[in-house]
């Protein structure tokens, strides 16, 4: 975690110098257990930033609507500069415009394990180190921050923010971060009925509000392939053709583009586990292309780029 | 009317003989907390849960899909709409008086929607009163009450090893006359606890006014910083208890007319066959959905259209929360009238 | 009874209105006795109807014939998108649904006994175009005053319902005032915009109401020409489009404000839009 003074101090110097017309963080929510994303448009509002687990979105995603020529500061950690660097990559973004403050990431705490682990009303939480104090109404309790971490951070390969302007505090050595997904490997563990079966029951919880989408950093399209009437490529319903062709046609388009953050799965009123198709795909990638998404500044993810050069033709 | 109790332990037994006769559908465990399932067992009800459940159960009257009509050869034929009587039982006041709001579009005289009346008919429903508000509840502050009785047939109240029913519709007592009747202790006591619970409650916001202060402000900048971090997704509206937008859709495979919910909060719901949307950012889809629940239904009904269940508020994944909206809109729209 | 279920209706006529095509109108009629009796006891020009093809959805159409005409309906449709190139495809004998008539229509009894202007631009005279048929029915003619008709189209292959129309001109119990935008050889009636016309023609307000439909910039523009000449908002009428699913204020999505145009309208007084949220 970032020293909050001295990022603060930081929003405040980029604001009142002009860098910068606006900073994206994250401000303490209207629930103990929540953060609330925040545009600090002067210098004096920075005391309103915070630095907790609590920040579950995606800053990255709130970019998109942004005037194009407006200078912005981001408050970065590892999955908001990497979508960045994807989202630059595709021409969404224009990396002149951005002034990113990395900041150190210990993971995400998943609120709603968070409040079943405790079963209570949460009045306050307090992050000590490697625990979190919780203080109900009539207890406290103490339980290793590990516990309730969110999977995509527990699964998370790349912490740190990449291709920032400025870091604030230090990063933490960094020892046995998983180089695949353990949910992707226990899943393929299983043959393929089982995995229908698993992922008909998640994909059955779905309500289509399209939050998943709406979080995601790269779902940027101006008219989603579900929104798009003539043709239509999905029912329209929450039937098994709706819902199943939802999250499997958007994790295609996801291929080679999703950045592992999780967001999806957070912002999900349903709770419903998507991320293994998506990072599943991401390791074909990895393997067939040796294509990382937000590994540098150039690479176009291999199923959004075009060359002339292209050694497999198109069948005359 | 009068109070009937059965003991805490010989309430799965009662479920059970309803179990024969209706569907019996009860908040249960689910991958996702808590949601409300047709339960073949009593074990699988929990009732007087700390939380409410996460999908609201208007969606037993107005299902997110339903099928319209079948159509052959270009005519429409609606579906026969038979089904075992559905007996909804541990449902929160806020619910049951969104099923009491929601009456009023649906069942409006000479205007009633064929589908919801007969789910609506074939339904008795039995609330559960809230004696253990969340940090996100604030019924009492839009008209509501933890112990309200709006939209159901029986309110059940739990005083710790009994369960006391009180019927208000005619079909709620004929499924509880049986019981034995409460004595004149337990009934007091159920009538203090109804006191004490709304007395409890803390108020989110003063409600005076809101409806003229939102009027204030249509044209205010307010809804631009409001909707700044608005993701636009459909979770509160989907949510909701109340909202009840929906979409009507041709799937031709099926061979289906069908309908489906659909929230303001999405771009393409206003959007006009011309191109034209007269809705056409975020900060103009959150005025009418904060309007609509505050300004819109005070103008038909003279009653909010929020039941205060904080579906939205513990569930916007950016944390937008409606209340935080209303009392700013109230402080903005003073700060104005102040400036005049 | 379904509010959601659409009569079935067959196809007697298809009438190309315009040079290019993007017009043209459908007479309707009822599959069902039972339909065409309940439909002419609620019918008043002005209302509209959803228009179903199985597969492509429904949308709304203003009535363009007046209940006198026969046991058809009439709708004018324009070429727009999926929907109304499938309408437009349509051919004598095929089968299609509707619901309707919905929403208020024009408030016939408040205007009897008054002059009438009436003002229109492009497809949205459809309405206007019934009510105009209505009123100069023999057996209502006399319950009106003076009747003025502004109708205005880009260019003279855009003009609906030419032959008629035409007619109109020979009467002696109606003004009609037809324009085009650009000028063009033979045609010797007005060229202009609408509101510019009616600026010239200048009705007079006295015992006046003033009925206007057309694209939403013609409106925009005719309004406070009308409110200049004298007309008070309450004797200024329009018909309002908005997308619609339900077209009985079920669905939520036409509302301006606490009002449904489906429902509350579509026709309203410029005095109760003026009392209404600047949402359209």
């Amino acid at each position: 975690m970032a020293n909050i003074d001295a990022l603060r101090q930081e929003v405040s110097r980029v604001l009142s110098e002009k860098i910068v017309d606006v900073v994206l963080g994250f401000e303490a929510g209207s629930l103990p257990t929540r953060n609330q994303p925040v545009f600090i448009h002067k210098a004096k509002e920075s005391k309103r930033l915070v630095d907790n687990g609590f920040g579950s979105n995606n800053l990255a995603a709130l970019l998109a609507q942004r005037p194009k020529d407006e200078k912005i500061g981001v408050i970065c950690r590892g999955c908001e500069s990497r979508a960045i660097r994807a989202l630059t990559v595709e021409q969404q973004l224009n990396r002149e415009n951005l002034y990113l403050i990395g900041v150190p990431c210990r993971g995400i705490i998943d609120w709603r394990a968070l409040e079943r682990a405790v079963d209570g009303e949460i009045l306050a939480v307090a992050e000590d180190g490697e625990d979190l104090l919780v203080t109900l109404k009539d207890d406290e309790k103490k339980l290793a921050r590990a516990e309730v971490l969110h999977s995509a951070c527990r699964n998370c390969r790349q912490p740190d923010p990449v291709g920032t302007d400025v870091l604030i505090g230090e990063l933490p050595a960094r020892e046995g971060l998983a180089q695949r997904s353990p949910d992707v490997a226990a899943f393929l563990g299983k043959d393929a009925d089982a995995r229908y079966a698993i992922f008909s029951e998640e994909a059955e919880r779905c309500i289509r509000c399209y939050a998943c989408r709406e979080a995601c950093p790269m779902c940027y399209c101006t008219e989603c392939f579900v929104d798009h009437i003539t043709p239509r490529w999905s029912e329209s319903m929450v039937s098994k053709g709706g819902t199943q062709a939802w999250h499997i046609i958007r994790a295609f388009h996801q291929t080679g583009r999703c950045v592992s953050c999780g967001a999806c799965e957070r912002a999900c009123p349903m709770e419903i586990k998507m991320e293994y198709i998506t990072d599943r795909l991401n390791e074909d990638m990895q393997d067939m292309y040796g294509f990382e998404v937000g590994a540098n500044d150039s690479d176009q993810p291999p199923f959004a780029a075009f060359s002339l050069d292209d050694r497999n033709r198109f069948k005359e | 009317m009068s109070y009937k109790t059965t003991p805490v332990n010989q309430f799965p037994k009662l479920v059970s003989q309803w179990i024969k006769k209706y569907d019996v559908t009860a908040p249960a465990e689910a991958k996702n907390g808590l949601e409300y399932k047709t339960i073949g067992d009593p074990a699988e009800m929990m009732l007087n849960n700390r939380v409410n459940t996460t999908y609201a159960p208007k969606a037993f009257f107005l299902p997110q899909s339903e099928k319209l009509f079948t159509v052959e050869h270009g005519r429409f034929q609606a579906p026969e709409l038979k089904t075992k009587p559905r007996l909804l039982l541990g449902v929160r006041p806020c619910d049951t008086r969104a099923f009491w709001l929601l009456d009023t579009v649906f069942l409006a005289k000479g205007e009633e929607d064929a589908y919801w009346q007969r789910r609506r008919a074939d339904s008795l429903v039995i609330s559960f009163g809230c004696d253990t508000p969340c940090a996100s509840c604030f019924c009492t502050s839009v008209g509501g009450e933890p112990f309200g009785r709006e939209g159901s047939d029986i309110q059940m109240t739990q005083l710790e090893d009994v369960y006391v029913f009180e019927a208000f519709t005619e079909k709620g007592s004929a499924l509880i006359n049986k019981l034995p009747e409460a004595d004149a202790a337990t009934v007091k006591k159920v009538k203090a606890l109804q006191k004490t619970s709304a007395a409890e409650m803390p108020k989110a916001f003063d409600n005076t006014n809101l409806r003229d202060h939102l009027y204030a402000l249509f044209e205010d900048d307010f809804w631009k910083e409001v909707a700044e971090t608005c993701l636009g997704c459909g979770v509160c509206t989907y949510l909701c208890p109340t909202c009840y937008c929906f979409d009507i859709v041709d799937e031709v495979q099926r061979g289906e007319r069908v309908r489906n919910w659909d929230t303001c909060m999405f771009r393409v719901y206003s959007q006009e066959a011309s191109g034209h949307n007269p809705r056409p950012n975020k900060a103009a889809r959150t005025r009418q959905r904060v309007m609509h629940k505050y300004a819109y239904w005070i103008d038909s009904i003279n009653e909010f259209g929020c039941t205060g269940c904080g579906r939205c508020v513990v569930n916007c994944p950016v944390n937008i929360d409606i209340r935080e909206i209303v009392s700013a809109a109230q402080a903005r729209s003073a700060k104005m009238e102040a400036a005049k | 009874m379904n509010l959601y279920q659409p009569m079935p209706m067959r196809v007697e006529r298809v009438i190309n209105e315009t040079s290019d095509l993007t017009l043209k109108s459908f007479e309707l009629t009822f599959e069902n006795k039972t339909d065409q009796k309940a439909f002419f006891e609620k019918y008043n020009p002005g209302q509209f109807c959803q228009f179903s093809v199985f597969g492509k959805g429904e949308a709304p159409f203003g009535i363009a014939s007046a209940a006198w005409e026969g046991p058809f309906v009439r709708f004018t449709v324009q070429n727009v998108g999926s929907l109304t190139q499938t309408i437009h495809n349509l051919q004598p004998g095929d089968l299609v649904g509707v619901r309707g008539p919905l929403g208020n229509g024009f408030p016939l009894d408040k205007l009897k006994g008054r002059n009438l202007v009436i003002i229109g631009g492009g497809c949205a005279f459809s309405t206007l175009y019934a009510l105009t048929k209505h009123i100069m029915y023999k057996e209502h003619r006399k319950d009106y005053g003076q009747l003025t008709i502004v109708y205005g189209a880009r260019n003279s292959g855009l003009c609906l319902y030419k032959a008629d129309i035409e007619s109109w001109y020979d009467r002696s119990d109606m003004v009609i005032h037809q324009a085009i935008d650009v000028p063009e050889e033979g045609w010797d009636h007005h060229v202009g915009y609408v509101p510019d016309v009616v600026k010239k023609v200048a009705p007079a307000p006295k015992n006046t109401s003033a009925i206007v439909c057309g694209p939403p910039i013609m409106t925009k523009f005719t309004l406070p020409i009308l409110s200049e000449l004298g007309f008070p908002p309450k004797e200024i009428y329009t018909s309002l489009e908005k997308r619609m699913k339900c077209g009985v204020g079920k669905c939520g999505r036409c509302n301006i404000g606490s009002k449904y145009v489906c429902k509350d309208g579509p026709v309203f007084t410029l005095a109760e839009l003026n009392d209404l949220p600047q949402d359209i």
